[in-house]
């Protein structure tokens, strides 16, 4: 059965051979009963050896999700999903416990090099003396394979598990955060996911801890037809330190798949959080057929006195983008910032933003957010800045630009501002252009060819965004908004 | 190096140039002088190779190959530069960011090897310092905030860099003050000239040509070349006005 | 009442809308109470004068001129509120070659019932208009205007809601062409909740548009505005000018889009949209709003919400001016960003002094 998908989706992934990260791994997969129904939830608890509290979790969940309705679709259009005619859980065949990565499955190994991870973090999959720590938690379709230096995560005292081994190892702490700051009603999505997750990561950062080295995930997306619902939930005690990367790619299939992920954020007193996200999941093709559809619900809650949460995304691939990592800013003194990109190119749809909601005194957020447009793409900001009655003195700063390559595409900026106590200082900035012909030949005389030069002239607006994420994220984001664009200004 | 023969060229169907003859050689430098609206200007985008500049007759050659053929990042690559009369603004772009890209961009068109970093900033540093530019200003955002003169500097020190055959400098002069007209006449002199280059100077004003001593000086007037002389003819037309000389 | 279904909250474009008074005012008897006094504008070129009183002209008191009264052609349209206004209204409708007919005043009072009309406005090419509308009375007063300007025709519309209590909510329809002119400002000075709701539409080359107010609010009063400006054509220039100011326990909510059509290049349009805050338990919402299908337009928005600027409080402090002076002096200058826009000085003169008489009333509560 596998073979057979396998085979099949080779053959699609030659065919449309554009997609550079479209090919797909020969590893046995393990699949749950298409379609999804109480079944399907007691099936996936089961295979995970979940305890009772958690079984019943994702059924109320589950149950909730039947009783909503779909959202509906502002500015996009989004053919009905037919849930029924999806897996919501593949897992490699063989439950791989490693010690190390050189165990790891070399066809698994091989996916991570063809997923262009970065240079850096090769080297340091590859284990090469001197390369910068990065743990890395790869969750390969739903479960989560391996996790890397985790014994010197430990000696810090930080916990870095796929959530299913900590919902084992660690269920006080799950059952305290898990659905606190996303609650399993929110949203369609988030509910969707609350009852079929199949697997994600959890971190836990100790009191005063700065964590010693970068944590990473990629996620993938392998097996045609599986929704993929991640759960990532990170907990920064006081005066702890966290950077977090999450990069994200999908091999190509000739059906759209749903990836419906929740992450959530937790902030305490004088802690922070760093949150980076590179997706450049397949979009489809130019005709926009096929690609991801990518439904994520992303939120944190900073509850503690100055405490941070600093959210990065590079977002340029996916058919359908609709996410708004957000920053519930609770804690007095609290700091929420946003910095993205969007590029959308050919039929893709992205609708982007976040949401900031002032609580505590004294609180302050920044949003940049630079969307690009090309092709026949449409590329919406939607945010909300919120500040509440006893929010005093709540600093808000918002630009918002977008750039348009080519005039059959869109670009949209939807900024909501509700503001209920008068000390706030609110202060939203918009501007739409497009790479001039000045520009462009300006470039060109000094040797360029056109693709570079507007490749060049893109990095330059989306600077303010990039400068914000880790070096070697940010050289292979810059590659990333060039390839994206490839063709698209002629 | 350079041969311009007949060149008709229109902006949105209005012609400019209305058959232009020169003949540029290593080792010369050429000065176009003429009034407003003269078509000098006209002449630099056409050699650069700008979209909307539409060549309706006549045949340009750079080096015996036909230069209208190519793009302009392509006649970049062939050693041709056209330093720009209004430097443009490219935000979020560092100076040294868009130069190296530029330069490995011309060198891997000619099948060169690419720079390596530290030999870029030393001759980045090298040519910044030449020109009085701090290195400072080479990690800003491309001519973003620069005063007129700064932006003018700016384009010699990229001349500087990318090492040109051909520079064709479109009103250098314009908007400097007298000791910025020094830096970057003393800046044209150091860089190319020399035996194997040469330099097409448009200019409206004399003083330049003070410091970057002209082998040749063409009046451009309606679209054409009416007359050529020497040095000497930069001086005449200083003295008696183009009207007299046009007409 | 049947036909009152009215949207809810839920709704994108009523998202911070409370009609929940409306079904009690709709069910209320007139009380035919007139105020004192109709405040008719002294003007330089004085034209036309209607009087409404609950929604029925007061022939004795009006000089209709070249406005027409009787049935209003055009549908009516599928508006929440637009839909209830019915047929029987006013209609001004000027040739190209008209004279110039001076200034047009309308106004309607509201006897504590409601009441409904629809009015059209049609200037041919190059004619020209100016029209001044005031609200008064304390009822329910809902208005759908459709104007259409043909090529080169300008029209400007100036409206001050001064009624007392109750509800004002105002719909516009409005077709642009082809270098014509629209200019609507707007004051919501009264104690009544207002709706506006505009959908502008430059359908012409090169067409002109100005939507903008400024919407003052105190008690719980709540100020609703939503408007669109669609460029449909090149060339098109567009602003949006909107100032709030929110006391006591009151909400300004302001939502603003610009369209850009495919295809409509080299179109410019601005929006500003700034929120002044007075009190602690007062609100402002914003939403300026950017939809853009072409790639050559400038498009800029700025919006801001905070309260009156200390420094400046400051520094009038230190040269002499006493706090509550200081704050008026600065709301006025807050406030009057958004009126001067009026050409005509007479109308603009009243406007300012309308929203300084709001100002000035509620000195005395900081």
């Amino acid at each position: 059965m596998s073979d057979v998908r396998n085979r099949e989706a080779h053959d699609a992934a030659e065919k449309a051979a554009t997609y550079e990260w479209g090919f797909t791994s020969d590893i046995e997969q393990e699949f749950a009963p298409k379609g999804l129904s109480e079944d399907t939830v007691r099936f996936i608890s089961g295979k995970k050896n979940e305890p009772e509290w958690m079984l019943d979790w994702r059924l109320k969940a589950y149950r909730k999700w039947l009783e909503m309705r779909a959202p509906d679709w502002a500015k996009m259009q989004v053919p009905p999903i037919d849930y029924q005619d999806a897996y919501y859980y593949a897992a490699p065949k063989k439950k791989i416990e490693l010690a190390s990565l050189d165990e790891l499955d070399p066809e698994i190994r091989r996916t991570y090099e063809k997923l262009g991870i970065p240079i850096e973090e090769q080297k340091v999959l590859a284990g090469v003396a001197g390369a910068r720590k990065v743990a890395v938690d790869a969750v390969f379709d739903s479960v989560s394979v391996a996790t890397t230096f985790r014994e010197e995560l430990k000696k810090a005292g930080v916990i870095f598990l796929s959530i299913s081994e900590a919902i084992r190892e660690y269920p006080e702490m799950i059952r305290k955060w898990l659905g606190k700051v996303v609650p399993m009603h929110d949203n369609y999505f988030a509910t969707l996911n609350s009852a079929v997750f199949s697997d994600g990561t959890f971190v836990y950062i100790p009191e005063g801890v700065r964590c010693p080295m970068e944590l990473s995930t990629y996620f993938r997306i392998n097996a045609a037809n599986t929704g993929q619902f991640e759960r990532t939930l990170i907990v920064a005690d006081r005066g702890s330190y966290v950077s977090y990367l999450e990069g994200c790619t999908a091999p190509m299939r000739d059906e759209n798949q749903l990836h419906a992920a929740v992450v959530e954020l937790v902030a305490l007193d004088d802690a922070e959080i760093k949150y980076s996200t590179v997706q450049n999941w397949y979009p489809g093709d130019s005709e926009g057929k096929g690609g991801i559809y990518n439904f994520v619900t992303k939120r944190a809650l900073c509850q503690g006195r100055n405490s941070k949460v600093s959210w990065t995304q590079v977002e340029t691939g996916s058919a359908i983008t609709w996410k708004y990592p957000s920053c519930v800013l609770a804690g007095e003194g609290s700091v929420g910032e946003f910095y993205s990109v969007a590029l959308t190119n050919n039929r893709q749809q992205a609708d982007t933003g976040t949401k900031m909601i002032h609580l505590g005194k004294n609180s302050r957020s920044t949003i940049v957010s630079k969307g690009i447009s090309a092709g026949r793409s449409d590329n919406t900001y939607r945010g909300l800045v919120r500040v509440g009655p006893t929010a005093e003195n709540v600093r808000n700063f918002t630009q918002c630009d977008s750039l348009l390559l080519g005039d059959q595409c869109g670009a949209h900026t939807v900024p909501y501002i509700e503001v209920r106590n008068p000390t706030a200082q609110i202060e939203h900035e918009a501007t739409t252009s497009k790479i001039s012909e000045d520009q462009l030949f300006y470039a060109m005389s000094r040797g360029l060819s056109q693709e570079d030069a507007v490749a060049l002239i893109v990095n330059g607006f989306a600077r303010e965004v990039l400068k914000q994420l880790p070096m070697e994220f940010a050289v292979e984001a810059q590659k990333l908004l060039g390839i994206s664009l490839e063709g698209s200004v002629g | 190096m350079l041969k311009i023969d007949n060149l008709h060229a229109t902006i949105a169907d209005k012609p400019i140039l209305k058959g232009l003859d020169l003949s540029v050689n290593a080792g010369e430098i050429h000065a176009i002088m003429g009034p407003n609206g003269a078509g000098k200007s006209t002449l630099g985008y056409v050699l650069g190779g700008r979209a909307g500049y539409e060549v309706t007759e006549g045949a340009v050659t750079f080096d015996g190959k036909d230069l209208l053929d190519m793009g302009a990042d392509e006649r970049a690559a062939a050693g041709l530069f056209l330093g720009f009369q209004y430097p443009v603004e490219i935000p979020g772009v560092s100076n040294v960011q868009f130069l190296r890209t530029a330069l490995n961009a011309q060198r891997r068109a000619r099948g060169d090897e690419e720079m390596s970093a530290g030999d870029f900033l030393r001759l980045s540093r090298a040519q910044a310092d030449a020109l009085g530019m701090s290195m400072d200003m080479m990690k800003r955002p491309v001519n973003v905030g620069f005063s007129g003169g700064e932006k003018k500097r700016n384009e010699m020190v990229q001349m500087g860099i990318l090492d040109p055959k051909l520079a064709i400098l479109d009103e250098t002069d314009s908007g400097l003050d007298i000791d910025a007209l020094r830096v970057v006449g003393d800046g044209i002199n150091r860089i190319m000239r020399k035996p194997d280059k040469a330099v097409l100077l448009i200019t409206h004003y004399q003083r330049l040509l003070e410091i970057v001593e002209p082998d040749f000086v063409h009046v451009l007037a309606a679209g054409r070349i009416v007359r050529s002389g020497g040095a000497e003819l930069a001086l005449e037309l200083e003295r008696e006005g183009y009207g007299a000389i046009a007409a | 009442m049947s036909l009152l279904e009215l949207p809810s909250n839920r709704e994108e474009r009523w998202r911070w809308s409370d009609l929940s008074a409306l079904p009690e005012i709709a069910a209320r008897a007139p009380s035919g109470q007139m105020p004192e006094r109709l405040p008719w504008l002294d003007c330089a070129t004085p034209g036309p004068r209607l009087l409404f009183v609950d929604g029925r002209l007061v022939a004795d008191a009006s000089e209709p001129g070249d406005v027409a009264l009787g049935t209003v052609e055009a549908p009516v349209g599928e508006d929440a509120l637009g839909r209830l206004v019915g047929s029987e209204g006013w209609t001004l409708r000027l040739g190209s070659g008209h004279a110039p007919l001076g200034l047009v005043q309308v106004i309607h009072v509201s006897t504590g019932a409601a009441d409904h009309l629809p009015a059209r406005i049609e200037l041919d090419v190059d004619a020209q208009a100016s029209i001044v509308e005031t609200f008064l009375g304390d009822g329910w007063t809902n208005r759908l205007t459709r104007i259409t300007l043909f090529k080169g025709a300008r029209l400007m519309l100036s409206r001050r809601i001064l009624t007392a209590s109750g509800y004002v909510s105002l719909s516009d329809r409005v077709a642009v062409g082809e270098g014509a002119s629209f200019v609507l400002t707007t004051l919501a000075g009264g104690g009544a909740d207002t709706r506006f709701d505009g959908e502008v539409h430059l359908a012409g080359n090169a067409g002109f548009a100005e939507v903008g107010g400024a919407l003052l609010a105190r008690g719980r009063q709540r100020h609703d505005a939503n408007l669109v400006i669609r460029h449909e054509q090149p060339n098109g220039q567009s602003r949006q000018v909107w100032r709030s100011v929110a006391d006591d326990q009151a909400t300004c909510s302001v939502a603003a889009r610009v369209e850009v059509a495919r295809g409509a290049q080299k179109t410019d349009g601005e929006q500003s949209l700034k929120g002044l805050l007075l009190s602690r338990t007062a609100t402002i919402n914003a939403k300026p709003e950017l939809e853009i299908f072409a790639d050559d337009v400038k498009c800029a928005h700025g919006a801001t919400v905070g309260e009156l600027n200390r420094d400046a409080l400051f520094y009038l402090a230190s040269r002499g001016i006493a706090p509550a002076e200081a704050k008026a002096l600065l709301t006025a200058s807050f406030v009057a960003d958004a009126i001067e826009r009026i050409g005509e000085e007479d109308v603009r003169t009243a406007f300012l002094d309308d929203a300084n008489a709001w100002l000035a009333h509620g000195g005395a509560q900081s």
